[in-house]
């Protein structure tokens, strides 16, 4: 049981190992708190699609199965975008047409098809707890990484010294895709992959 | 001449992909064939430009018609799979070579974060009819420029010694970096 | 047979549930929705044009203006919403202007996509204060290195588009603004 909370944090880390979940990963991660935001959303959604398709398990015919991921999951996703429009508007902003598009990630289609669909609620409780959670700390790495280098802040604390001058091409598409690639292979390194 | 800049700035100087990060799945997963990805690039085109026509008419004529708009997500979703089915449907029965060449990719599209990002985008910005049209063709095509690249590239890395660590999604990412920078250079192009 | 209609009325149920859960939430969220954009409006009419203690909203021809009333209730100003795009997507700002229509008084970027530290300097105190007090008896410029001069702005560095798209949209809107007070003279 505890398996299927931790495979997601590390050996089996949405990010880092499967790649699934790029456009988020990549587009919102200009700040911490920014990948914070997605990281959490995601995982909202990622649970209760989790809890809602297993339970239905039994009742879903097979052929129908995609369509009814869909409507579930998309169904969530609204539900998370007009909860942050009336409580955290500068946020919801701030991730703009990404937050809706957490209806697309694969991850959370992957996840249904994979575990939710097959498994009792209590396993796909934790295994969605664990694959948001290792995306969220994923972005959050992230999104640290981009706000250290482009500006010398960590969610907006100060940590280098002012002599450190801002790096814009950080917070661009180009050092998107660089800084993680760069995540990626240090992750590979240290677990000792390939 | 505004249409034109539509195309041209979703084409180039904000490639869906590249700028936007839309479709990056199929975009880092592309096999080194290029005939492949154009297969790819253009399956996913002619749903984008239909998937742009169809949720417009939805978006303009029901959702904001009958004020619930909270049926966004949920209907479009619902559309682009359908019509990724359609489309799959129709091909297998009337064109069964063109199928043969596209049907593989065809299952894939629904998933791909760049159909639903089109019209979440087109919605965003209040475009008309026609320019919709216009930018989920373009869309498609500023895709399947950049899985050609990336596809073009992938076969020729195969011959160099790359670290352990980088083989595979690191050294994708990190092509993928220096396409952007490139396509930055591109920016300018379009006047405000 | 059976198949196909339990598939249907699998779907049929799921997306009366959806439908039904969704404008629930949404009949919860929308007033809170509307609040904080009216919210938003607020603070960027006291910002635009400043010394506000109170306004009012009214629709002239089509278009939202907000008059802006000082302590003493005298008339200091117009407020009105523009938009454009800008280097990336739309650009919505509001901006104040003096009961004469001469100068502006100030302006606030509502909304913007432009790229974090170069076109996103537009949100910056530097480049909105440019336009306090600036002469508009003809039309905005905009210079890119030579020193401003009256009714001109100083592109940021490395923004010229977004600092162009923000001239390029107040122009437009004041033309329009002015058009309409002539008429209603």
């Amino acid at each position: 049981m505890v398996k299927d909370f931790i495979k997601g944090l590390w050996k089996e880390n949405p990010v880092f190992v499967q790649v699934l979940g790029m456009c988020p990963t990549l587009a919102v991660t200009t700040s911490l708190i920014n990948g914070l935001s997605m990281g959490l959303a995601t995982t909202f959604v990622l649970v209760a699609s989790g809890l809602a398709i297993s339970s239905l398990r039994k009742l879903i015919p097979d052929q129908v199965r995609i369509a009814t991921f869909m409507i579930v999951i998309s169904s969530f996703v609204t539900v998370v975008k007009l909860l942050f429009e009336a409580h955290i508007p500068a946020i919801s902003s701030q991730l703009g047409p990404y937050l809706p598009l957490i209806v697309t990630n694969c991850i959370i289609l992957g996840r249904q098809e994979a575990f939710a669909s097959k498994e009792p609620v209590s396993r796909s409780l934790l295994d969605a707890l664990g694959m948001g959670i290792g995306f969220a700390l994923a972005l959050v790495i992230l999104g640290s990484v981009r706000e250290l280098f482009y500006q010398g802040t960590i969610g907006g604390v100060q940590v280098l010294g002012s002599w450190y001058k801002s790096m814009i091409i950080m917070v661009q598409p180009a050092g998107a895709f660089i800084s993680l690639s760069l995540l990626v292979g240090l992750f590979q390194r240290i677990s000792g992959r390939k | 001449m505004e249409y034109f800049f539509i195309f041209v700035a979703i084409v180039l100087t904000q490639n869906f992909v590249l700028h936007y990060f839309l479709g990056i799945c199929p975009f880092l997963g592309v096999s080194d064939e290029m005939e492949g990805a154009f297969g790819m690039g253009m399956a996913t085109t002619f749903v984008m430009t239909l998937t742009a026509i169809i949720t417009w008419n939805i978006n303009t004529f029901i959702l904001k018609a009958f004020n619930v708009e909270f049926l966004e997500y949920v209907s479009f979703i619902l559309v682009i799979a359908s019509l990724v089915q359609l489309v799959e449907m129709f091909l297998k029965k009337y064109l069964p070579e063109l199928y043969e060449t596209l049907g593989i990719y065809l299952p894939l599209i629904t998933t791909n974060c760049a159909v639903l990002g089109l019209a979440l985008f087109m919605v965003l910005r209040e475009y008309n009819f026609l320019e919709s049209a216009i930018f989920g063709f373009g869309a498609g095509v500023g895709f399947t420029l950049a899985l050609v690249i990336m596809a073009g590239i992938r076969g020729e890395l195969h011959e160099e010694d790359i670290p352990r660590p980088f083989r595979g999604t690191g050294i994708t990412l990190l092509v993928a970096g220096l396409l952007a920078l490139a396509f930055m250079g591109f920016s300018g192009l379009v006047p405000t | 047979m059976k198949k196909i209609g339990r598939m249907v009325l699998t779907l049929t149920v799921l997306g009366l549930i959806s439908g039904l859960v969704l404008s629930m939430v949404s009949n919860y969220a929308d007033p809170l929705i509307k609040q904080n954009q009216q919210e938003a409006i607020r603070e960027a009419v006291y910002y635009v044009v400043q010394p506000t203690e109170s306004y009012e909203k009214k629709t002239m021809d089509g278009k939202v203006i907000y008059e802006s009333y000082d302590s003493s209730n005298e008339l200091i100003g117009y407020a009105f919403t523009a938009s454009g795009s800008g280097y990336q997507g739309t650009i919505r700002v509001m901006a104040g202007v003096g009961p004469d229509l001469k100068e502006i008084k100030g302006i606030q970027i509502l909304e913007s996509n432009e790229t974090p530290g170069l076109g996103g300097k537009i949100r910056g105190e530097d480049f909105k204060n440019q336009f306090r007090g600036l002469n508009i008896s003809q039309e905005v410029g905009l210079v890119k290195t030579e020193e401003p001069e009256t009714g001109e702005i100083q592109a940021i560095t490395g923004a010229t588009i977004s600092s162009r798209a923000i001239v390029n949209i107040i122009n437009k809107e004041l033309t329009r603004v002015r058009s309409i007070f002539d008429e209603g003279e």
